[in-house]
C-alpha cells in the first residue's frame, strides 16, 4: 500500500465521536443558539505589546513632567519678583545704590539736604532732585542706564559727552567698551545748577537700571573757612600796624613778624581751602554707567512657559535617572527571569517531544 | 476526571486569521457541535485511547468554554483554537501519566496492561490499525492534524509549536513507517 492509498483509507475513516460524548459536550455548551456579537477587543501585532507599554510609560512620564513644570513654573506675580531680584543682584554692586520699581518718588527739602549725606533713588528721569540753590554742596550721582546692545553703548557714551559739554561740564574719565560684553563707564562734572537737567537727560539715554545721588553739604565748612580766613586777615592787619607804629624791641619785632608770617601762611592755605571747596561746590560729579543686558549680566527672566519647559526637563531628567537605576537594579533579574522563562519553555518542549515519541 | 496543570499559552495560537473587522464569531455552541468530530479524532489518534479520548475531548470543551472570551476570530478559526487547546490538555495529561507511572515504578505497582481493543478509525483494516498503533505518539498527531483533518502545513506547524519543513518531515517519516509496516504485514 503507498501513501496515497494510505491517506486516502485514513480520511475515510475519519473518528467520529461517540453520541454519549456528544451529549455530554452539547451539556457543556450553552444552548443559546444566537450568534452574538463579539465585542470586538482591540488587538496588537504581537510586537506592540511591548512597544506600546512602554509609549503608554513614555507618554506618562513626558506628561507628568509636563504637569509638574507647569505647576512649578509659578505665575506672573513671581516673575516680578525674579526681574526685581535679578535686577539687584545683577546691576546693585554697592549696598547704597537704590532700585527704581522699589522705591517712590524723592522729595527733598533744605533740611535733607544737610550733612550726612543724603542718598535718593530716583523713579525717573523727570524725578531728579535739584541741590539747594545758594547753598555749597556737593553733588554726587551715579546712574546706570541699559541700552539694547554694543552699537546703543557707544551712541549712548558719545551723547553723554556731547550732553556734557552743552551743559558746561568737561569729562573726568571715560570708558568705552564694545562687543560681547559693551560697557561705557564715564565720570563727568557738570555744574551744580544743571545737575537736574543732566541727570534727567542722561538717563533719557536708555532705560534706567538704578539711579543714586547724594547731596553732602559744604556751605558750614565753606562758612567756617572764611571765617577763620577773616581773623586771620585782621590778626595780620593788626600785627602789622603794631609793627609800623610802635616801637618795639628788637625780641619783640622778630616776635611779631614771625607771627605773621605764620597767619599770612595760614591764609594762603585757608585761600586755597576755600577756593577748592567753591569749586567742589561748583560742580557736581557725575558717574554714568552704560551697559548692556549681556554685559549686566542679568538673563532676562524666561517666560512661563519657559520656566515650564525648564521644569519639565528637570523632571523627564529625574524620571531617566530613576529609570535608569531601576533598569540597573532590575536587569540583572529580569535576566535571570528571561533565562528561567527560556529554560523552562526548552524543558517543557524537551518533556513533550519525549512525551510524544512514545507509542 | 483530567487535572490540567497548565492554562496559558493555548489562546495565542493564531491559525488563520480572519479579514481584518470581520469579527462575528461562532457562538460556542455551534463551534463545539462543528469540531467535536475533529477534536475527538485529534485526540483520538494521539491517545490510541477511546476512553481517553472522550475524557480528554470533555475536558478540552470544558477548558474552552471558560476561555470562550478569549477566542478571538481574526486570530484563528475555532477549531484550530480548540485543537490547540486539546493537544495541551492531552500533554498535560501525558504528563500526569508520565508522573504517575514513575510514582508507583518506584513503589512497586504493576502497571495495568492498556486496552488496544478500540479502533482508532471507523472501517480501517487490522493491518493499518495495528501499523498506526505502533508509531509514536507524534507521528499519529501529525498524521490526524495533516491528513485526517487536512490542515495546511503552516496551521500544523503553528499548532505543533515547529516548523512547516519538521511538520513534512515528521509527516513523510510518519507516512513511509505506515508503509513500511503494512508491507511487512502483507509480507507476513
Amino acid at each position: 500500500m503507498t501513501s496515497p492509498d494510505l491517506i486516502r483509507e485514513l480520511q475515510a475513516s475519519k473518528p467520529v465521536a461517540p453520541d454519549a460524548l456528544r451529549m455530554r459536550v452539547r451539556e457543556i455548551a450553552p444552548t443559546q443558539a444566537v450568534q452574538l456579537r463579539r465585542r470586538l477587543r482591540f488587538s496588537l501585532p504581537r510586537p506592540a505589546f511591548v512597544l506600546v507599554p512602554a509609549a503608554a510609560a513614555l507618554v506618562v512620564a513626558i506628561g507628568a513632567a509636563g504637569v509638574i513644570g507647569l505647576a512649578r513654573s509659578g505665575g506672573s506675580g513671581d516673575v516680578a519678583a525674579q526681574n526685581a531680584k535679578a535686577v539687584q543682584h545683577g546691576v546693585a554692586g554697592g549696598s547704597t545704590r537704590t532700585n527704581p520699581a522699589v522705591l517712590g518718588p524723592a522729595t527733598t527739602t533744605q533740611e535733607q539736604a544737610a550733612s550726612p549725606p543724603q542718598v535718593l533713588g530716583y523713579t525717573g528721569a523727570g524725578a531728579a532732585v535739584a541741590p539747594t540753590q545758594g547753598r555749597a554742596q556737593d553733588v554726587q550721582a551715579t546712574l546706570t542706564v541699559k541700552v539694547a546692545d554694543s552699537d546703543h553703548v557707544s551712541k549712548a557714551a558719545q551723547d553723554a559727552l556731547d550732553l556734557t559739554r552743552s551743559l558746561g561740564g568737561h569729562v573726568v574719565s571715560a570708558s568705552v567698551a564694545t562687543g560681547d560684553q559693551a560697557q561705557a563707564t564715564l565720570t563727568v562734572r557738570i555744574p551744580v545748577a544743571r545737575t537736574q537737567d543732566a541727570v534727567a537727560r542722561l538717563s533719557a539715554l536708555g532705560t534706567i537700571v538704578s539711579q543714586q545721588v547724594s547731596i553732602q553739604d559744604l556751605q558750614e565748612r565753606l562758612d567756617a573757612l572764611v571765617r577763620r580766613a577773616r581773623s586771620v586777615r585782621a590778626q595780620i592787619v593788626k600785627i602789622t600796624a603794631r609793627l609800623d607804629s610802635q616801637q618795639l624791641s628788637p625780641e619783640q619785632r622778630a616776635a611779631l613778624e614771625l607771627r605773621r608770617q605764620s597767619l599770612r601762611s595760614e591764609l594762603r592755605s585757608l585761600r586755597q581751602s576755600i577756593r577748592s571747596t567753591g569749586s567742589e561746590a561748583r560742580f557736581a560729579t557725575i558717574e554714568l554707567s552704560v551697559v548692556t543686558p549681556e554685559s549686566q549680566g542679568v538673563v532676562p527672566a524666561p517666560s512661563r512657559l519657559d520656566r515650564s519647559l525648564d521644569k519639565a526637563l528637570e523632571v523627564v531628567v529625574w524620571e531617566g535617572i530613576v529609570a535608569l537605576v531601576a533598569l540597573l537594579v532590575g536587569a540583572p533579574l529580569a535576566i535571570l527571569a528571561l533565562a528561567a522563562w527560556v529554560l523552562r519553555r526548552m524543558y517543557r518542549k524537551h518533556e513533550e517531544d519525549r512525551l510524544l515519541a512514545t507509542s | 476526571m483530567i487535572r490540567r496543570r497548565r492554562r496559558s499559552g493555548v489562546h495565542a495560537v493564531t491559525i488563520g486569521a480572519l479579514p481584518r473587522g470581520e469579527a462575528l464569531a461562532p457562538s460556542f455552541a455551534s463551534a463545539a457541535e462543528t469540531c467535536l468530530d475533529d477534536v475527538f479524532g485529534y485526540l483520538l489518534y494521539l491517545t490510541k485511547d477511546r476512553p481517553l479520548a472522550e475524557d480528554l475531548t470533555g475536558a478540552t470543551f470544558e477548558t474552552a468554554l471558560r476561555r470562550w472570551r478569549r477566542f478571538d476570530p481574526r486570530r484563528g478559526t475555532a477549531r484550530a483554537w480548540l485543537l490547540a487547546i486539546a493537544r495541551s490538555t492531552a500533554l498535560d495529561w501525558f504528563r500526569a501519566d508520565a508522573r504517575r507511572r514513575r510514582r508507583e515504578a518506584r513503589v512497586g505497582v504493576a502497571e495495568l496492561p492498556t486496552s488496544d481493543d478500540d479502533a482508532l478509525g471507523e472501517g480501517f483494516s487490522p493491518a493499518l490499525e495495528s501499523a498506526l498503533r505502533e508509531l509514536t505518539a507524534g507521528e499519529r498527531e501529525v498524521l490526524a492534524l495533516r491528513v485526517v483533518l487536512e490542515l495546511d502545513g503552516e496551521e500544523t506547524a503553528r499548532l505543533l509549536g515547529i516548523s512547516a519543513t519538521a511538520v513534512s518531515t515528521r509527516l513523510h517519516r510518519a507516512l513511509g513507517k505506515l508503509e513500511e509496516r503494512m508491507r511487512h504485514d502483507d509480507v507476513a
